[in-house]
C-alpha cells in the first residue's frame, strides 16, 4: 500500500482520537452494565457467560411461514452474490 | 498408484485444511459426547473475571489447573499429530507449541482482568504480546515450528461452525431479515466497491476482511473471512484492531445518541444490533436503553451471527473463482477448478454448522446444543488465541504501521461504518417505526 500523505492525515488523526477516546472510556469504566459480566470483549454470542439466557428463549413468533423466510433468505443471498460478480466484472473492464 | 492419485488421497489427511477439519470435528464429537452422556468433563480452561476487588490468585485452584492441563493435552496432542501428518518434526512442534501455549495462558489470564475483559479481551493482548516479543527480543528458534496462524485459525473455525445455527434466520421473522440480511450484503458490496474503485486498494482480501468485520460481527467475521479469502496476517490484525477500538466507542455512545434523538427502544435496539460489531457490546448497549432494546438488539445480532457461515462460504467461492484465477486466462472456471482452489476447511466449517442446525438441534434440543457450545466455545477461543499470538510473533511492527499510515484502511472502515449506520437506520425506520408495517409482538 502506498503512503497517502495528504489525505491520510484525517483518518490517522481520527484513529488517534478514537484510540484516546477508547482508553478514556476504559479508564472510566463507561458504558458497562453491572448485571452483565461482559462487554465489547465478548466478540461472539457464545463468548458471553450464560449466553443461553438469550439464545434458548423464543422472543418472537413470526406469522410468515418458515419456508418463505428461508426462500427469501436464499434468494436475496443469491441476488447479492450475482451483484458482487457483476461489480467485479465491471471493474475488470 | 500414480503420483496424482497418491497426492489426492494424502490431501484427505495430510493437508492443513483436512487436518483442521479432523481436529475440529474430533473436538466437536468429544465435546458433544461429554455433554450428552455426562460421562466426563471436557471443559477447557477459562479464567473468570478478576480485579475490581477479586485477586487472580484465588482462581489458581485444582479445578483451573486440571482444566489447563486438559486444554494443553487435547490441543497439544491434536495439533502435534496433525503437524506430524503434515510432514513436520513432531518433537520440535510440541516444544514450540508448549511455549506458545504458555504465552496463550498469559494472554488469557491478563485479558480476564475486569476492565480488559469488558472492553478488549484476548485478540488485542495476543497480538500485543506477540508483537512485543517479535519486535524486541525476537522469536526464539525453538518456538518457530509452532507459530502457524492458519493452522489454528482453521481448526478454531471448524469448531466455531457448530455454534452457527441456521434456525436463527427465523428468529425475528421478516423484520430480522429486512434489518440484518438485506442490509449486511449491501454494506459489504458498498465497501468492496469503495475499497477497489475509490480507494484503489489492490489487496482484495483485506477489503473483504474489513468489510465483513464492519457489517457482520467484528472479530469473529473478520477471522472467518480472512481465512476464506487467504488474507495476510497483518490484514487480519489491522481489521480486528480497528474493529475493537471503534466497538468500544460505539457501545458507549450509540445508546446515548439514540436516547437523545428519541428513537425509542425497539428501533434503537435494532439499530444497535445491526451496527455495533461485537455481540457482547450489542447486548450491553441494548441493555443501556432498556429491556425491549436489549431484546431487539440481540434478535438482530443473532441473525448476523448466523450469517458468518454463509458469508465466509460465499467469500471462499468468490476468491476461488474470481480473485485467484489467472488474470490472463480466458478459460471458464470449471467445477474442478473451484474444488481445487476452495479452502477445504470452509467446507468443514459449513458442515459443522449444518450438523448442529439440522441434526443436533432437532434431535437433542436447544438446551443441549447450547451446553455443547458452552464447552466448544472455549476450545475455539484457545485456538484463536494461539493464532493471534502467532500473528503477533510473525508481524513486523513497521509493516503494520505502514499499512495504518496509508490511511486507506481507516477510511474504508469509517466510510463503511457510516454507510452501515445510515442504511440500517433506514431499514429499522421502515420496518419498526410502525408507520409502514405493524409493530412486532415481542415477548420480554
Amino acid at each position: 500500500m502506498k503512503v497517502w500523505t495528504g489525505r491520510a492525515a484525517l483518518p490517522v488523526l481520527l484513529f488517534i482520537i478514537a484510540t484516546a477516546l477508547a482508553i478514556y472510556i476504559m479508564a472510566r469504566g463507561l458504558g458497562l452494565d453491572s448485571s452483565l459480566d461482559f462487554g465489547a470483549g465478548a466478540y461472539y454470542y457464545a463468548d458471553m457467560p450464560g449466553f443461553e439466557r438469550w439464545t434458548d428463549r423464543t422472543y418472537y413468533v413470526s406469522q410468515t411461514p418458515r419456508w418463505v423466510l428461508i426462500a427469501l433468505f436464499l434468494m436475496w443471498g443469491a441476488f447479492m452474490y450475482r451483484l458482487w460478480l457483476r461489480l467485479d466484472s465491471k471493474g475488470e473492464k | 498408484m500414480s503420483d496424482t492419485k497418491r497426492k489426492g488421497i494424502r490431501s484427505l489427511w495430510g493437508s492443513e485444511d483436512a487436518l483442521a477439519n479432523w481436529i475440529g470435528f474430533l473436538i466437536i464429537a468429544v465435546g458433544a459426547y461429554s455433554v450428552l452422556s455426562g460421562a466426563f468433563d471436557f471443559k477447557a480452561a477459562n479464567f473468570s473475571t478478576w480485579g475490581n476487588g477479586t485477586s487472580l490468585l484465588t482462581q489458581l485452584n485444582a479445578d483451573l489447573w486440571t482444566k489447563l492441563v486438559r486444554t494443553y493435552a487435547v490441543l497439544g496432542v491434536l495439533f502435534t499429530v496433525g503437524a506430524a501428518l503434515k510432514g513436520e518434526n513432531p518433537f520440535k512442534f510440541l516444544a514450540g507449541f508448549t511455549g506458545l501455549f504458555v504465552l496463550s495462558v498469559l494472554v488469557r489470564a491478563v485479558s480476564a482482568e475486569y476492565t480488559f475483559n469488558r472492553y478488549l479481551e484476548w485478540a488485542f493482548f495476543a497480538l500485543l504480546l506477540g508483537l512485543l516479543i517479535a519486535n524486541t527480543i525476537g522469536v526464539p528458534a525453538w518456538l518457530k515450528p509452532a507459530v502457524q496462524t492458519e493452522y489454528y485459525i482453521k481448526a478454531g473455525l471448524v469448531v466455531m461452525g457448530f455454534s452457527v445455527l441456521f434456525s436463527n434466520i427465523v428468529n425475528f421473522g421478516l423484520y430480522g431479515l429486512g434489518i440484518a440480511w438485506i442490509v449486511t450484503p449491501i454494506v459489504i458490496l458498498f465497501m468492496w466497491w469503495f475499497g477497489v474503485h475509490v480507494l484503489k486498494i489492490d489487496n482484495k482480501p483485506f477489503i473483504i476482511t474489513i468489510a465483513t468485520a464492519t457489517s457482520v460481527c467484528g472479530t469473529s467475521a473478520a477471522i472467518a473471512s480472512a481465512a476464506a479469502s487467504k488474507a495476510k496476517k497483518e490484514d487480519l490484525s489491522l481489521a480486528v484492531s480497528i474493529s475493537i477500538i471503534f466497538t468500544v466507542i460505539m457501545m458507549v455512545f450509540e445508546p446515548v445518541i439514540i436516547r437523545a434523538v428519541g428513537l425509542g427502544e425497539l428501533m434503537g435496539g435494532a439499530l444497535i444490533g445491526g451496527t455495533v460489531d461485537s455481540t457482547g457490546a450489542v447486548t450491553v448497549a441494548g441493555t443501556a436503553l432498556g429491556k425491549l432494546a436489549q431484546t431487539s438488539a440481540v434478535l438482530v445480532k443473532s441473525i448476523q451471527n448466523m450469517l458468518i457461515g454463509f458469508i465466509a462460504f460465499a467469500v471462499a467461492v468468490f476468491f476461488a473463482t474470481r480473485v485467484e484465477r489467472d488474470a490472463n486466462s480466458s478459460r471458464e472456471v470449471t467445477a474442478a477448478d473451484i474444488w481445487y482452489r476452495l479452502p477445504k476447511f470452509i467446507l468443514g466449517f459449513f458442515a459443522a454448522s449444518i450438523v448442529a442446525s439440522f441434526v443436533f438441534l432437532p434431535a437433542v434440543g436447544k438446551g443441549n446444543v447450547s451446553a455443547i457450545n458452552g464447552v466448544l466455545d472455549q476450545y475455539k477461543n484457545w485456538a484463536f488465541v494461539l493464532a493471534f499470538t502467532s500473528i503477533g510473533l510473525n508481524t513486523n511492527f513497521r509493516e503494520l504501521k505502514g499499512t495504518l499510515a496509508s490511511g486507506k484502511a481507516l477510511t474504508l472502515y469509517i466510510i463503511g461504518q457510516l454507510f452501515n449506520i445510515i442504511l440500517t437506520f433506514a431499514a429499522v425506520y421502515l420496518l419498526l417505526s410502525g408507520k409502514y408495517f405493524p409493530l412486532p409482538d415481542i415477548a420480554l
